[in-house]
C-alpha cells in the first residue's frame, strides 16, 4: 500500500514537472496557431468592411486577388527580391570571407567585422531613413558628392519606374553583408576544414581550386542557414519599401507584403488581406522546408 | 610573390570599397544630426558641423514646432515592450527548450516542427486576429497589447535558441542532482540556467534587438499611448520633409539601445546572432 502511494506521487510530480515546463509554451503556440487558423478562415468569408463578416464565400477574394494587375506586379518584384536579395548577398559574402582569411592582417578582421556588421543592429525603417536621404536625387547625399567631384550626376535611385526595386534591393544586401560574412566565416573556422585547406595547400593546389572543390562543399549546412535565412528576410520585407516609397512610383516597388497591409488596414477589405498573408506564409512555409529538415534531423539525432 | 601581391591588392581595394560603403552612412547621419539647416543647405555634407547643434536632440526627443512627434515617450513605450517581452521569452523559452532537448517522444518531435515553423511565421499570416483581438480586449491601448503579440513569436525563437544549447550540456550534471533528490524543477533552476547564463545573454540581446527593430505589429498594433520607437520614426520621416538634420538625430535617437549594446557587448552580440543561425 505504502509502495504505491509513494509511485502515485512520483506519477504526480511527473506530471506536474511536465506541465511547468510545456504548459507556458504550449499556450503560445495555440495563440500562434489559433490565429493562423483564424485567419485562413477569414480568408475564406466575405469580410470587406470593419464590421467582421463571417459569412463564406469561398475563393472570391483569392479570385479578386489574382485579377488585379497589382498583385503580378507584388509576384514580380517580390520575385527580384528573393533572387536579387540572395544571390549577390551570398557571393559577396563567401567572396569578402575567403579574402579575410586568404590575406590575415593584423587587425583588418575586427575592423571590417565592426565595419559590416553595424547595420545589424539598425532597424530598416531607420535604415530607409538614411538611405533615403542617401538617394535624394536633387540634394542627395550620393549625387552632390558626385557632383562636388565635377560629375554631373542625375542619377534618379528609386524616383526611377524601371530601376527603383534594384536600390531597394541595394539597401537591403547592405544590410545584410555583414551578418553573412560572419555566418560564412564561422562556418570556414571549423578545425577538420583548416586541416583540409592546409593538406590542399601543402599538395600546391591552387587558391580558387581550394575554394570550389575544398571550402565551398564543406560549407553547404552554413550555407543552408545563411540561403535560407535571406530568403525569408526577403520574401518578408516590408518596412524598405514602406519607408523609402511606399510602394511608388505608382505601384511599381509594391510588394505582397506591402499590399497585404493596404488591403488590410487602409481599404479594410480583410477578407483579401487575409488572403495576402496566408499566400505570403504559404510561400514561406515552402522556402525554409529544407531547413526545417535539415535543422529537425541535427536535432533529434 | 608575384601572385601575392595580386592577392594584396584586391583585399586592398576589397577593404577601400566597404569602408566608402559602410563609412559614408554613419559620417552623414551623425554630422548631419549636429547641423543647423541653412548649414546643410550649403551641401558640404562631409564637412564637421561649425557649431554642433545639440538643440536638434532636445527638439526630437520632447518636440517643437517643426518636429511635433516627441520622441521621449515613445522611447520608454520601447523600452517597457522590448525588454518585458525579452524577460518572459527567455523565461518561457527557457522552460519549453529544456523540455524539448530532453525529451525524445513523438509529441515532442511534433511540438518541434511546430516551433520550427513558427520561427519563419510572417506577421502578415496572424495580425488581423491580433488586431481584432487587441481591439475588443482593450489590450492595445496598454503596453500589455504588443507584449503579447512580440511574445508570440519571440517564445519559439527563444525555445530553439536556448534548446540548442541545453543540448549541448553534458546530462550528468542533472543525473547528480536528481540522485541528491532534486526535482526536475530544482534542477533546472539550479544546475541548468547557471551554466547557460552565457547562452541566455545572447539570446536576450537578439530578442531584444529585434523587438526593438520591430515595424509591422508595431505599426498596425500601435495606439497613441503605446507607439513604439520605430513608428513615430516613420511617422517623422513622413512629416518632417527637409529637416534632415532632425531625422537623422531622431535615427541615431532610435537606434541607440542596440548599438549601445552591438559596441559594449559586441561578442554575445556576434554568438547570438550566430546562436540563431548556427550553433549554440
Amino acid at each position: 500500500m505504502e509502495f504505491r502511494k509513494g509511485k502515485q506521487d512520483k506519477i504526480k510530480r511527473a506530471l506536474l514537472d511536465q506541465l511547468v515546463f510545456l504548459f507556458p509554451m504550449l499556450l503560445f503556440l495555440i495563440i500562434l496557431y489559433g490565429t493562423l487558423f483564424w485567419t485562413i478562415y477569414v480568408s475564406f468569408t466575405d469580410w470587406k468592411n470593419i464590421n467582421p463578416n463571417y459569412q463564406i464565400v469561398g475563393l472570391k477574394w483569392y479570385k479578386f486577388l489574382v485579377s488585379q494587375p497589382r498583385f503580378w506586379v507584388d509576384v514580380q518584384n517580390n520575385l527580384k527580391w528573393l533572387i536579387l536579395g540572395v544571390l549577390p548577398t551570398t557571393i559577396l559574402a563567401i567572396f569578402i570571407a575567403y579574402l579575410l582569411e586568404l590575406s590575415p592582417l593584423p587587425g583588418v578582421e575586427s575592423y571590417v567585422r565592426t565595419l559590416l556588421l553595424y547595420p545589424v543592429a539598425m532597424s530598416f525603417i531607420v535604415t530607409g531613413t538614411i538611405w533615403s536621404w542617401m538617394y535624394e536625387p536633387d540634394r542627395g547625399v550620393i549625387n552632390t558628392l558626385l557632383r562636388q567631384l565635377g560629375l554631373n550626376s542625375r542619377l534618379p535611385f528609386t524616383t526611377d519606374p524601371q530601376t527603383a526595386t534594384y536600390w531597394l534591393i541595394l539597401i537591403f544586401i547592405w544590410q545584410y553583408l555583414g551578418f553573412a560574412v560572419i555566418i560564412v566565416q564561422s562556418s570556414i573556422r571549423t578545425s577538420e576544414l583548416q586541416e583540409m585547406v592546409e593538406a590542399a595547400t601543402v599538395d600546391g593546389a591552387g587558391k580558387l581550386r581550394i575554394l570550389f572543390s575544398i571550402v565551398l562543399p564543406n560549407i553547404r549546412s552554413g550555407l543552408l542557414v545563411l540561403v535560407s535565412l535571406l530568403l525569408i528576410s526577403s520574401l518578408k520585407v516590408f518596412d524598405i519599401v514602406y519607408i523609402v516609397t511606399f510602394g511608388g512610383p505608382g505601384i511599381q516597388t509594391d510588394v505582397l507584403a506591402l499590399n497585404m497591409w493596404i488591403t488590410t488596414f487602409q481599404q479594410r477589405l480583410f477578407s483579401a488581406g487575409a488572403g495576402l498573408g496566408v499566400i505570403i506564409f504559404l510561400l514561406a512555409f515552402i522556402l525554409v522546408i529544407p531547413y526545417t529538415l535539415y535543422a529537425f534531423r541535427r536535432w533529434f539525432e | 610573390m608575384r601572385k601575392n601581391l595580386t592577392l594584396q591588392i584586391l583585399v586592398f581595394l576589397t577593404l577601400l570599397v566597404l569602408s566608402l560603403a559602410y563609412l559614408l552612412p554613419v559620417y552623414v547621419m551623425i554630422t548631419t544630426s549636429l547641423k543647423s539647416i541653412e548649414e546643410i543647405n550649403r551641401g558640404n555634407y562631409l564637412s564637421l558641423s561649425l557649431s554642433p547643434q545639440f538643440e536638434n536632440y532636445r527638439e526630437v526627443l520632447f518636440g517643437s514646432p517643426r518636429f511635433r512627434s516627441q520622441m521621449m515617450p515613445r522611447l520608454l513605450n520601447s523600452v517597457i515592450i522590448s525588454f518585458s517581452v525579452t524577460f518572459l521569452s527567455l523565461f518561457i523559452g527557457g522552460l519549453g527548450g529544456y523540455y524539448l532537448s530532453r525529451t525524445r517522444t513523438f509529441f515532442a518531435r511534433l511540438l518541434f516542427i511546430l516551433v520550427g515553423i513558427a520561427l519563419y511565421m510572417p506577421y502578415q499570416a496572424i495580425i488581423i486576429p491580433l488586431v481584432i483581438f487587441m481591439a475588443r480586449t482593450k489590450l492595445a491601448l496598454t503596453h500589455w497589447g504588443l507584449i503579447l503579440a512580440y511574445l508570440i513569436l519571440n517564445v519559439p525563437l527563444a525555445v530553439v535558441l536556448l534548446g540548442t544549447f541545453f543540448l549541448s550540456i553534458p546530462r550528468e550534471l542533472e543525473e547528480a542532482a536528481q540522485v541528491d533528490g532534486a526535482s526536475k524543477i530544482q534542477t533546472f533552476f539550479q544546475v541548468v540556467v547557471p551554466v547557460s547564463l552565457p547562452a541566455y545573454a545572447s539570446v536576450a540581446i537578439i530578442v531584444l534587438t529585434q523587438v526593438w527593430n520591430e515595424f509591422f505589429l508595431a505599426l498596425s498594433l500601435a495606439s497613441p499611448k503605446t507607439q513604439t520607437v520605430q513608428v513615430v520614426m516613420a511617422e517623422a520621416k513622413g512629416t518632417t520633409l527637409v529637416f534632415y538634420n532632425l531625422q537623422m538625430a531622431a535615427a541615431l535617437i532610435a537606434v541607440s539601445l542596440p548599438m549601445l549594446f552591438f559596441l559594449f557587448l559586441g561578442r554575445y552580440f556576434i554568438r547570438g546572432i550566430l546562436a540563431g543561425a548556427l550553433k549554440g
